[in-house]
């Protein structure tokens, strides 16, 4: 598709580049064709599929517990959102309550979620421009938090917190464990105001990214992007405004204008900060109680669906209980909907800015790769 | 020792792949290196991208079926002396993926990392620690500098 919407000349000559399945400046293997007419890029082609590894496949038959145990190990950044919605299904399903302070614990243990994933795609932005001072100090502040998740759950990538009726026993948190959070979000608070003060004063990396990778609102809605990828365009949605566990919080919903690079990195540098507020109303207000609902019995159900918002945008699972064991799963992560966005993002722009323009959505590739059925075109 | 072990030891260069597990080993690899709290800069180890100056390969992840011939070919561009490490369970014995419910094997996964390449060292954990790809990585050293 040509930006200008005009019928290609027959003798222009396009060359096709293509950053393969392995490539050195990716983490993970996925393969761009970009198709390049004097060092502009006219078209690209994004192909994933390679990390599939048939999850929705073994988890059918599965008993529910250790199915939900199963969800965690789709991806080792965002695993704390897996398993708290595959947990809220069986609870929708059977009708389970969750007592109030398990709520509490599961909203803080998702916020410190988001404080390292988004800290983590700060440090790879910056890693893709070339400025490796800049990558080290954002790995060194998101030490703190990672220790807290240590802490808490007991392993530092993948630590389950939730379970069906409440949080395992052992999340609780007693005054030595409020007393060290509160002292790791000071500290947080601290350093990340230091480190945005500095990037937003160099000029030379703002000249970098400031107008590059632009995408339109128009074509952010059409293509259902979703997260801070849609919210820096301006659009103005987020679904923990309707989330019944964040009812008791107060927070913003934080938007930029432009859809390019730098309005993708201060929305999310912004978000840090309410993350910090959400998790300093929590601890003040924490109630009394037990932490987990041992008190249900186990029923039939057909297929039910859930929605929560993650730090990538959207996430929907749903699946059927028969017997106790899970039948007919499926999982659908945001990142499909916003790396299919992308391969408009990079038109028009030089090819050396190409990369910066895909990683720009934050992709999780590995969260991804699954059996999808088109119904409609 | 001689002049070639002597300038091997001064500057040993990681190469880490990634074939298709979940990304927590990865991070953690990356973590290990670049962050300055457990600093492996410090004893002249580097990260680089580039299979033709680096001297071991690190390895994550189960090896799905797409992934075999690149691993295979990222193999033969290393030159010689070289060691392999295996990191993590999936590196190890498959992990989670390798069968669905008990013996039936899985079709995506053309098996753990040992019946595709030799290795030199094993890494366990899931995800693993950065304490112990550190031990990795010196236990796997005197094959680089006894070599001629």
């Amino acid at each position: 598709m040509n930006k200008d919407n005009k019928i290609t000349d027959r003798k222009v000559i396009e060359t096709e580049v293509t950053m393969g399945t392995v490539h050195s400046a990716a983490i993970e293997p996925y393969r761009v064709r970009l198709f390049v007419e004097d060092e502009m890029v006219r078209d690209a082609e994004i192909t994933i599929g390679i990390n599939h590894r048939g999850v929705e496949r073994i988890m059918e038959g599965l008993p529910v517990e250790k199915a939900n145990s199963l969800t965690e190990k789709i991806c080792g950044i965002c695993s704390n959102s897996h398993i708290w919605n595959s947990c809220l299904v069986a609870e929708k399903a059977i009708g389970i309550d969750v007592p109030e302070r398990a709520q509490y614990i599961r909203v803080i243990m998702e916020e410190l979620e988001r404080l390292h994933s988004h800290m983590l795609y700060l440090a790879h932005g910056n890693e893709v421009l070339g400025h490796e001072t800049f990558a080290m100090r954002l790995f060194y502040i998101r030490e703190t938090v990672m220790e807290l998740l240590r802490m808490i759950g007991g392993n530092r990538v993948q630590y389950g917190a939730s379970i069906i009726g409440g949080v395992r026993p052992r999340c609780e948190l007693d005054e030595m464990r409020i007393q060290k959070i509160r002292e790791g979000m000071d500290l947080t608070e601290e350093k990340i105001t230091e480190f945005a003060e500095r990037f937003v004063s160099d000029p030379m990396i703002m000249s970098r990214i400031t107008g590059v990778g632009t995408l339109t609102q128009k074509m952010a809605i059409r293509l259902d992007a979703s997260g801070p990828t849609l919210r820096s365009t301006g659009v103005e949605k987020d679904l923990r405004t309707v989330m019944e566990a964040y009812d008791p919080f107060e927070f913003d919903v934080i938007t930029q204008d432009d859809g390019d690079v730098k309005s993708n990195l201060l929305v999310r540098v912004f978000e840090i900060f309410e993350a910090i507020k959400i998790i300093r109303q929590a601890l003040n207000n924490l109630p009394d109680g037990k932490i987990t609902n041992r008190s249900w019995e186990m029923q039939d159900a057909p297929i039910t669906k859930s929605y929560i918002e993650v730090p990538r945008g959207t996430l929907y699972h749903s699946y059927a209980l028969e017997d106790g064991r899970v039948r007919n799963s499926i999982v659908r992560t945001p990142s499909v909907a916003n790396i299919g966005a992308m391969q408009y993002a990079a038109v028009g722009h030089h090819i050396t800015d190409a990369q910066l323009a895909i990683v720009q959505c934050d992709p999780c590739f590995t969260c991804t790769d699954r059996a999808i059925q088109i119904i409609k075109i | 020792m001689s002049l070639k072990s002597y300038s091997r030891a001064r500057a040993v260069h990681v190469m880490l792949v990634y074939t298709g597990g979940c990304n927590g080993c990865d991070i953690e690899i990356v973590n290990c290196i670049f962050s300055p709290k457990y600093d492996a800069e410090q004893y002249k180890v580097f990260l680089t991208w580039n299979p033709r100056e680096a001297d071991v390969l690190v390895v994550t992840g189960p090896v799905t079926k797409h992934n075999e011939k690149p691993l295979i070919e990222i193999y033969n561009a290393i030159p010689e002396p070289k060691a392999v490490i295996a990191a993590g369970a999936c590196a190890l014995m498959g992990g989670v993926y390798k069968n669905i419910h008990g013996d039936i094997p899985s079709e995506e996964i053309a098996g753990p990392v040992d019946n595709i390449i030799p290795v030199d060292a094993k890494v366990p954990g899931c995800a693993v620690r950065p304490e112990d790809i550190l031990s990795g990585v010196v236990a796997a050293l005197p094959l680089l500098l006894d070599a001629k």
